[in-house]
């Protein structure tokens, strides 16, 4: 462990190079977050809830939803691909660490800094501008050991995509379609309570529900009780530890193939 | 030195041609793309799919009139995506100084440029949308008399250059501030709100949308026009006016951009 927090620690202060960012990020999500306001509103119309979420709870979920985002997008699939491509990635190979750690930590201290840059701004924009209501309960304690459980899951697909890049020059595509899939079908972009029963029931079964359903159901109905959450954290733990090692061993895999141009 | 468009057309032609023979090598890649590129071009619309399985239409437009408005956006997103995709690299050629290198053409700066891509992936969108369009319109019994067609093809461009001003003015503030990155990651996502009915907006929302970023005559505007028409709200007539006033607007600032760059230094 103490071999990767100078790791995290760097990487974190990277983040700080590219403030400038930070306010485009943050407009970004606040016109989102006005959007998603004005279509919510009108789909809710008068009704006061559908599919068993109020209009509050909806917006609840899809606004902190897009608060997360940055935090549970890695961009480790480019960054293996990028250190593939100039042959960087052999620096690593040569020393005592194991790649997997030190992507992970990297992209850990880099979502520490969208944590405090752009995730907590646009969940007090939430609260205090838009005036949406958090129920207490349970689920808000549990929120934050989900969160990082989604970030683990998120890593471990966007690190395994970038494992491609050892047997496939079009990242790009791989990488598109894997977004889009996790976006849809993760309860990003629309709660997933929304969807008809039949696909609900498929979704439930598949890893991405774990990444954002998970954690914004902790926020938005935190009242439901130990007895809803827990078996919800157990599942995504499953999750978790099964792509983490389903990564690592693919990883030994894809390792073995690499050819680095000399020079 | 002044040349004249067919002397570019036939230019264009010929640097394409010999794009797309060495992007032809990657074939593989052109077909991985391509569905990467038929995912997230249709994942808006699911999500209207999806919304419209619980309440019967989105602000009073059905499922139907949502897929002609988005098929009219794919289209017309279409000829940012094909031919301006190298707006995206200009932060790295500014950062690398290898922008140094287009100065030195007796060619349009902005047309030489931007003819080093052609992105053959966003064929794909292209004709999706096209189809997409089709169907709706058999489906909505659209009946497609010359003027009509002629309206189409005009808001089309129109709609076309608002777009591809509104991502070629972002790509520009690389010549400032040298990773436009978060600035086009904004234009990308206000790109997304184009096609949804602008008539649920209200206040500064719909005001941006329609006269200060407006994404609003990308798609949904031009769509009333040929859904709704008693609806239309008489600034469509003005929609060719908006897409060269922005597009002259950008030219404006690519050139003081490039005016502006000093390279590197090495």
């Amino acid at each position: 462990m103490r071999t990767y927090i100078p790791v995290i620690r760097a990487s974190f202060m990277v983040g700080l190079i590219y403030r400038f960012g930070f306010i485009f990020s943050i407009i970004g999500n606040i016109v989102y977050l006005g959007v998603a306001y004005y279509l919510w509103k009108s789909i809710y119309g008068s009704a006061t809830t559908l599919n068993g979420l109020t209009f509050n709870e909806t917006f609840l979920y899809v606004g902190l939803g897009s608060s997360i985002f940055i935090l549970l997008k890695t961009y480790a699939d480019w960054l293996i691909h990028h250190e593939i491509q100039q042959g960087t990635i052999a620096v690593y190979l040569t020393k005592p660490i194991n790649y997997q750690l030190y992507a992970l930590s990297t992209n850990f201290g880099a979502m520490l800094m969208n944590l405090a840059t752009i995730t907590i701004p646009t969940a007090l924009m939430l609260i205090f501008v838009f005036h949406v209501k958090v129920a207490p309960g349970a689920g808000l304690f549990l929120f934050p050991i989900s969160l990082f459980m989604a970030f683990l899951i998120s890593f471990s697909f966007d690190f395994l995509v970038g494992l491609m890049s050892f047997y496939s020059e079009s990242v790009w595509g791989i990488s598109t379609t894997k977004e889009i899939i996790i976006t849809v079908l993760s309860g990003a972009l629309i709660p997933l309570q929304f969807f008809p029963a039949a696909i609900q029931k498929v979704l439930f079964w598949l890893p991405f529900q774990a990444i954002y359903h998970t954690p914004l159901m902790m926020i938005t109905k935190a009242d439901l009780g130990l007895q809803t959450f827990l078996p919800m954290l157990l599942v995504q733990l499953g999750w978790t530890i099964a792509l983490f090692i389903l990564s690592r061993l693919f990883y030994n895999q894809a390792i073995k193939v690499l050819r680095i141009a000399g020079g | 030195m002044r040349r004249t468009l067919g002397e570019y057309l036939r230019l264009y032609f010929i640097i394409e041609t010999q794009y797309i023979k060495a992007r032809m090598q990657y074939r593989v890649d052109f077909i991985v793309s391509s569905i990467g590129m038929f995912f997230s071009s249709l994942a808006t619309l699911g999500v209207f799919w999806v919304i419209l399985q619980t309440v019967p239409n989105l602000a009073g437009w059905s499922l139907m009139e949502m897929v002609f408005i988005y098929a009219f956006y794919m289209i017309a997103i279409s000829p940012m995506q094909i031919i301006f995709d190298h707006a995206w690299q200009i932060r790295y050629h500014v950062q690398q100084g290898t922008f140094l290198k287009y100065y030195f053409r007796p060619l349009n700066m902005m047309f030489y440029y931007m003819s080093e891509m052609f992105d053959i992936k966003g064929l794909t969108q292209f004709a999706l949308g096209i189809a997409l369009l089709i169907y709706a319109s058999i489906q909505l019994h659209i009946d497609w008399t010359l003027t009509r067609f002629m309206l189409l093809l005009m808001t089309l461009f129109s709609a076309a250059l608002v777009q591809i001003s509104i991502v070629v003015s972002a790509a520009c503030s690389a010549f400032w501030v040298t990773n436009s990155f978060p600035v086009l990651g904004l234009a990308w996502r206000l790109r997304e709100f184009s096609p949804y009915p602008m008539t649920i907006f209200d206040g500064a929302f719909r005001f941006t949308f329609t006269y200060v970023i407006p994404i609003g005559f990308v798609a949904f505007y031009p769509s009333q026009l040929f859904l709704r028409p008693s609806e239309v709200s008489s600034l469509i007539y003005f929609s060719p006016f908006i897409g060269i006033g922005f597009f002259a607007l950008t030219y404006w600032i690519w050139t003081k951009g490039v005016n502006s760059y000093t390279g590197t230094g090495s």
